[in-house]
C-alpha cells in the first residue's frame, strides 16, 4: 500500500475453475471456413489464391504487405470459394477468404521444420517472419520484429499469468503441450539472446507453478516467477516493472527485456517442430451464458455460432457475445465471426443492464488505473472539449484496460469515455 | 438470439456507489444511536425527543425539498429520490447540531444545505462544497442566537477551551479543572459529554471510520492524514509554549470539535476532495492546519468546519495542480507534503508566540454594598414587633414581623406556590441594650431561591457584635445578591428594634 498511489491494478475474479480442469474439446472445421484478411491492424493483403483453386492445409493463401510482412495459411483442405466481407472480431467487416471445406484434411507443409539448437538467430527470425507467428496474447503483432531489433536483453519474459477473467487457454496450452512450449521458449531465449528466461505465472496457480518448476528443474537459465493474481499483471509494462523493477518509454527492450505469451512460444514450437504455421485456434469458450463451457481447439476460421453450438449452445436468449475476454474483448452483435489466429477466447455472457448514478468523483478509477492516469478528469475533460487538459493528462496513454469502468462504483462507462476523449485528441490532431 | 452491444469491459465489481451510500448512512445512524442512549440515559426523554424531532425535520425538510426539485424538474421521482442520497447530508447535519438547536433553524439550514449546497450545484456528485458544511455554517451565521436557553447542556469542552482558556494554558490547576469538568481525557475520548450530537465520541468514530475504510467507503489516508496533523500540529504548540506534561494538549484537540467526525464523514466526502490519492493528501493535510491555526488564532471552535469549507474550495487547484500521470507527480507530492508540515509548524511557533496563555484569574473581590438604614424602600415597609422575652444572660431576644418582597410586592406577583406572607425575625441584644447578640430569620416568605438567601450566616454574621444604636448601613455582601429585598427586609427588623431601645 503506497501512500500517494493507488493500486494501480485490481485483483478481479477469474472463474477459470469453470474450464481450467476440462480436457480440450476439438472440434472439427463446418461445411465452410472463413479465414480473415487480417494481421496487426491491417487489412491490406495480396490475395494469392484465387476462387476455384484447390487448398490443403498449410498452403498459403494470403500475405500482407503493410510495412511488415505476414503470410497467412489455409486452414482446412478443399475449394476456395471467394472473398466475403464478414463482421470481424475486431469489430470491423473484414474481406474473408472462403474456402468449401472437402473434409480430407490433406496437409502440405509450407516450410521445412527447424532444429533451434544448430539453427542461427538469424535463421530462426526468418524462419519465425515466414510461419507468421504472430502475438497470442491478443494484439496479433508480428512476434519475430521484438526479436529483429532486440540488443542487450537480459531476460525473455513468457507471460503466461493469463489475467482476464474466464480465459484459461493458456493454462490447458501448457497442461497439455508443456513439453513444446519449453522448446518454444528456449529457441526464443536464443533468438533474444537473453540470459534468462522467465514465466511469469499466477502466485494462485500453485499447481502450475509445481508442474513448470518441475519441468524447467534442469534446464539452466529458465525459471518460474510467480506473480500476484491481479488485473492487468500481464500488461506488457505491468509485467516488465514486475519482473526488471524498471520503467521504459517506448519498448521493453529498453529495459532489457523482451515480453512473449506462452501460447505465442506454443505456436513456434509447432512451427519449429512440424513445420505448421498458425492454422488452429485453442480458446477458452467460457462465461456465464454458455451451456458447457470449455476450451476448443478449432481450425482458423470457424464461425463463432459452430464453436458455441459445440458447447452446448446459449443459455439465454439476451447475451453479450464477446470476441476475447470480458475485461478488453469487444461485443459482437451476431455469432458469424470466426475463429481467429490470436484469438484466445469467446466470452458469453448473459445480458445485465447497470444501474448507474453520477460520478462522486471517488477516484478509484484513478487509483486502480494501470497506466497512473486519472480517468474521471480526462472524462470531465472530454465533456468540457478541453483538449490542454486532456493533453496534460495524457489521455492517449490510455491502454483501455477497461479497469476504470470495471471498478467505478457508479457504474458509469468510464473506459469507453476515455476512448470518447481519445478520439477527439486524435480528430483534433487532424 | 439476441445478441447486445456494449462497450467493453463487460464485468464490473460489486461495491456500488448506492451500497457505499447505504454502509455510509448505517454508520452514521450508529453514531446517532449512540447519541440517543447518551441524551436519555443523561438528560432524559426529553432530550433525546428532542434529538429524534431533529432529525424527523432535517429530515423531512430535505424529502420534501427533494420532492419538490423533482417534480419541478419532471424527474422520474423514485429514481432521483434513491440516486440523489440527500439524506446523507441531512443526518451530517444534524449530527453536527448541538441537542439544543431550534427546529426551525435546522430546518432552514436543511433546506440550504439541499437546495443551495446540492441541488442548485447539480445535484448529486456536482457540489463543490460539502453541503452540511454549509448548512452548518448558515445556522453559525444566522442563527447564532436561536439555541432553545439550556443551562444542562450549555458548555463543551471546545467552547470551554475558546471562551476561557485562550486555547493555551501551562498552569496545571487550570489543566486539571478543565479535563475535570468533563471527566478527564478517556471521557473525552470516549465522548460522554455534551456537543454536537453525534461529534462527541472520538472512539466511536474511529472505529466506524476504521471499518468504513477497510470496506473501502472512504480513504483511509484522509482522517488519518487530517487528525495525526492536528495531534502533530498542537504537539507542537505545546512543546513551543513549553508546557511539561503535553501529551493532553494534542489529545484534547483530537477528541473535541468534532473534528474526528468531520475526518470519518466529511472531510472525506468523494465529492468534494481531489480525485487521486496525492491530492486527497495535501487536502487533508491543509485541513488540518486550517484547523489547528483557526482554533488558536481565531479563537473559533468551529474550525473544523471552516477548514472543511476551505479546502473544498482549494479542491479543484489541488486538481489542477495533480495533473498527469500520477507515478511522475510523486516527487511533486512529497514537496507539496513537506513545504505545507513546515509552514504547518512555522505557523505553530508564530502562533506561540502570538498567544498569551490563560491564567488563573486573581480571585475577585466579593462585591459588597452598602445600604443605608435610612432607605426608601426600608422605610416603606411596614413591621411591628410581637414581643420580647429575657433571656437568663440578661439578654433581650426581640420577635419582629416584617414586610419583605412577597408581602409588600406579593397580590401583584404571579402565584409563586406560597402565601404572601412578611418574614419573621428574632433579634437578641446582650444585656448593655447596645450590642447585637444574633439576628435569626424565623420565618422566610420571599421568593424561594432569592430571599432565602439572607439564611446565609456570612449574611447574618455580620451584625454580631456591633452597636445597634449606631448602626446605619448594613453590608449586602456577594451571598445575598438577588435578595435586596429580603436583605432590606431584615433591615426594617433591626429598625424596628432600635426603635423599641429608642435609639
Ligand atoms: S470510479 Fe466512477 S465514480 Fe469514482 S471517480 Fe471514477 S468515474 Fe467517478
Ligand atoms: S482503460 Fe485506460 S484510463 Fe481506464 S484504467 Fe485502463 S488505462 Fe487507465
Amino acid at each position: 500500500m503506497s501512500l500517494l498511489l493507488g493500486s494501480m491494478r485490481h485483483h478481479i475474479p477469474g472463474y477459470k475453475e469453470l474450464t481450467s480442469k476440462k480436457a480440450i474439446l476439438e472440434v472439427n472445421a463446418g461445411p465452410q471456413v472463413f479465414i480473415p484478411m487480417f494481421a496487426s491492424h491491417s487489412t491490406q493483403f495480396e490475395i494469392l489464391v484465387q476462387e476455384g483453386d484447390h487448398v490443403k492445409v498449410g498452403t498459403k493463401i494470403a500475405v500482407c504487405k503493410d510495412r511488415m510482412e505476414i503470410p497467412i495459411y489455409s486452414s482446412v483442405s478443399g475449394t476456395v470459394k471467394g472473398v466475403q466481407k464478414i463482421m470481424h472480431m475486431s469489430l470491423k467487416p473484414l474481406d474473408h477468404v472462403v474456402i468449401e471445406n472437402d473434409g480430407k484434411m490433406e496437409r502440405e507443409l509450407p516450410f521445412q521444420p527447424l532444429d533451434y539448437q544448430t539453427a542461427t538467430r538469424e535463421e530462426l527470425i526468418a524462419f519465425m517472419k515466414e510461419a507468421g507467428i504472430i502475438g497470442q496474447g491478443g494484439a496479433g503483432f508480428p512476434t519475430y520484429v521484438k526479436y529483429q531489433s532486440a540488443k542487450d536483453i537480459k531476460k525473455l519474459i513468457i507471460d503466461a499469468a493469463e489475467c482476464e477473467p474466464y480465459i484459461t487457454a493458456d493454462h490447458i496450452a501448457m497442461e497439455n503441450h508443456l513439453d513444446e512450449i519449453l522448446v518454444g521458449i528456449l529457441a526464443m531465449r536464443k533468438m533474444a539472446q537473453a540470459e534468462e528466461a522467465v514465466i511469469a505465472i499466477k502466485k494462485t496457480h500453485t499447481e502450475m507453478i509445481k508442474k513448470v518448476e518441475a519441468a524447467v528443474a534442469n534446464i539452466n537459465g529458465v525459471r518460474v516467477l510467480a506473480v500476484p493474481d491481479v488485473y492487468p499483471i500481464g500488461w506488457e509494462r505491468a509485467l516488465v516493472r514486475y519482473v526488471m523493477k524498471k520503467d521504459y518509454q517506448k519498448l521493453p527492450s529498453e529495459a532489457g527485456a523482451i515480453v512473449n505469451n506462452v501460447s505465442t512460444a506454443y505456436a513456434f514450437a509447432n512451427a519449429l517442430l512440424h513445420g505448421e504455421p498458425i492454422i488452429t485456434a485453442l480458446m477458452t469458450v467460457s462465461g456465464n451464458a454458455v451451456k458447457e463451457p470449455v476450451n476448443v481447439h478449432c481450425p482458423v476460421g470457424v464461425p463463432a455460432s459452430e464453436l458455441i453450438e459445440a458447447c452446448g449452445g446459449y443459455t439465454c436468449e439476451d447475451v453479450k457475445l464477446i470476441a476475447a475476454g470480458a475485461m478488453m474483448g469487444k461485443t459482437i452483435v451476431n455469432d458469424k465471426f470466426v475463429a481467429e489466429r490470436q484469438m484466445n477466447a469467446i466470452t458469453v455472457l448473459a445480458t445485465e443492464s447497470y444501474d448507474s448514478v453520477a460520478c462522486m468523483r471517488c477516484g478509484q478509477c484513478c487509483d486502480v488505473c494501470p497506466v497512473g492516469l486519472q480517468p474521471v478528469r480526462i472524462v470531465q475533460s472530454a465533456k468540457a472539449k478541453n483538449q490542454a487538459m486532456m493533453e496534460k493528462l495524457h489521455a492517449m496513454d490510455c491502454i483501455e484496460c477497461g479497469l476504470c469502468a470495471y471498478i467505478c462504483p457508479s457504474r458509469l462507462d468510464v473506459t469507453e469515455n476515455v476512448r470518447k476523449a481519445k478520439r477527439q485528441l486524435a480528430m483534433a490532431k487532424k | 438470439m439476441k445478441f447486445t452491444f456494449s462497450v467493453s469491459p463487460n464485468l464490473r465489481q460489486k461495491q456500488s456507489t448506492k451500497r457505499m451510500m447505504l454502509e455510509l448512512t448505517i454508520a452514521l445512524l450508529i453514531v446517532y444511536a449512540f447519541s440517543l442512549f447518551y441524551y436519555f440515559k443523561e438528560f432524559g426523554s426529553e432530550y433525546a425527543i428532542q434529538a429524534l424531532l431533529m432529525m424527523a425535520t432535517a429530515l423531512g425538510v430535505t424529502f420534501v425539498t427533494e420532492i419538490a426539485w423533482a417534480l419541478f424538474k419532471k424527474e422520474n421521482m423514485k429514481k432521483y429520490l434513491a440516486s440523489s442520497f440527500g439524506w446523507i447530508t441531512a443526518i451530517i447535519l444534524v449530527l453536527m447540531c448541538p441537542v439544543d438547536t431550534q427546529l426551525y433553524a435546522l430546518g432552514m439550514a436543511t433546506f440550504f444545505a439541499i437546495f443551495v449546497g446540492r441541488i442548485l450545484f447539480g445535484g448529486f456528485g456536482q457540489n463543490i462544497f460539502n453541503p452540511a458544511a454549509v448548512g452548518f455554517a448558515i445556522i453559525f451565521a444566522s442563527f447564532a442566537g436561536s439555541k432553545v436557553a439550556d443551562v444542562a447542556t450549555g458548555a463543551t469542552p471546545i467552547s470551554t477551551m475558546a471562551t476561557g482558556y485562550n486555547w493555551l494554558t501551562l498552569n496545571d490547576t487550570m489543566i486539571s479543572t478543565l479535563l475535570d469538568k468533563f471527566d478527564g481525557l478517556w471521557n473525552l475520548f470516549l465522548g460522554w459529554y455534551p456537543g454536537g450530537l453525534g461529534e462527541t465520541s472520538t472512539l466511536l468514530l474511529l472505529v466506524l471510520g476504521a471499518i468504513l475504510a477497510i470496506r473501502k467507503v472512504i480513504d483511509w489516508r484522509v482522517p488519518l492524514i487530517y487528525l495525526g496533523s492536528i495531534f502533530v500540529l498542537s504537539s507542537a504548540l505545546a512543546l513551543f509554549s513549553g508546557m511539561s506534561n503535553w501529551l493532553w494538549y494534542p489529545i484534547f484537540h483530537v477528541c473535541t470539535g468534532g473534528v474526528a467526525f468531520g475526518a470519518v464523514f466529511m472531510l472525506s466526502d468523494p465529492v468534494t476532495s481531489p480525485a487521486t490519492k496525492q491530492g486527497k493528501c495535501v487536502f487533508a493535510l491543509g485541513a488540518g492546519i486550517i484547523t489547528v491555526l483557526i482554533r488558536v488564532l481565531a479563537n473559533a471552535p468551529e474550525g473544523c468546519m471552516y477548514s472543511i469549507l476551505i479546502m473544498n474550495m482549494l479542491t479543484p487547484a489541488i486538481d489542477q495542480a495533480f495533473s498527469g500521470k500520477q507515478r511522475a507527480l510523486i516527487k511533486k507530492s512529497w514537496i507539496s507534503l513537506s513545504v505545507l508540515s513546515l509552514l504547518g509548524l512555522g505557523s505553530m511557533y508564530l502562533a506561540n508566540m502570538a498567544i498569551t496563555p490563560a491564567e488563573p484569574k486573581k480571585p475577585e473581590k466579593p462585591k459588597t454594598e452598602m445600604i443605608a438604614m435610612g432607605d426608601d424602600y426600608v422605610n416603606s415597609l411596614s413591621a411591628k414587633l410581637d414581643g420580647s422575652v429575657k433571656n437568663a444572660d440578661g439578654s433581650t431576644t426581640y420577635q419582629i414581623t416584617a414586610e419583605g418582597f412577597a408581602a409588600k410586592e406579593g397580590p401583584n406577583m404571579p402565584d409563586y406556590g406560597h402565601p404572601f406572607e412578611p418574614n419573621q425575625f428574632e433579634i437578641t441584644i446582650a444585656a448593655d441594650n447596645k450590642t447585637i447578640v444574633s439576628v435569626n430569620v424565623t420565618a422566610m416568605n420571599d421568593t424561594e431561591y432569592f430571599g432565602d438567601k439572607i439564611l446565609n450566616a456570612k449574611y447574618l454574621d455580620q451584625f454580631k457584635g456591633k452597636d445597634i444604636s449606631t448602626l446605619n448601613e448594613v453590608e449586602k455582601n456577594d451571598v445575598v445578591s438577588g435578595a435586596t429585598f429580603s436583605v432590606k427586609s431584615s433591615m426594617r427588623a433591626l429598625l424596628e428594634v432600635k426603635k423599641a431601645l429608642g435609639y
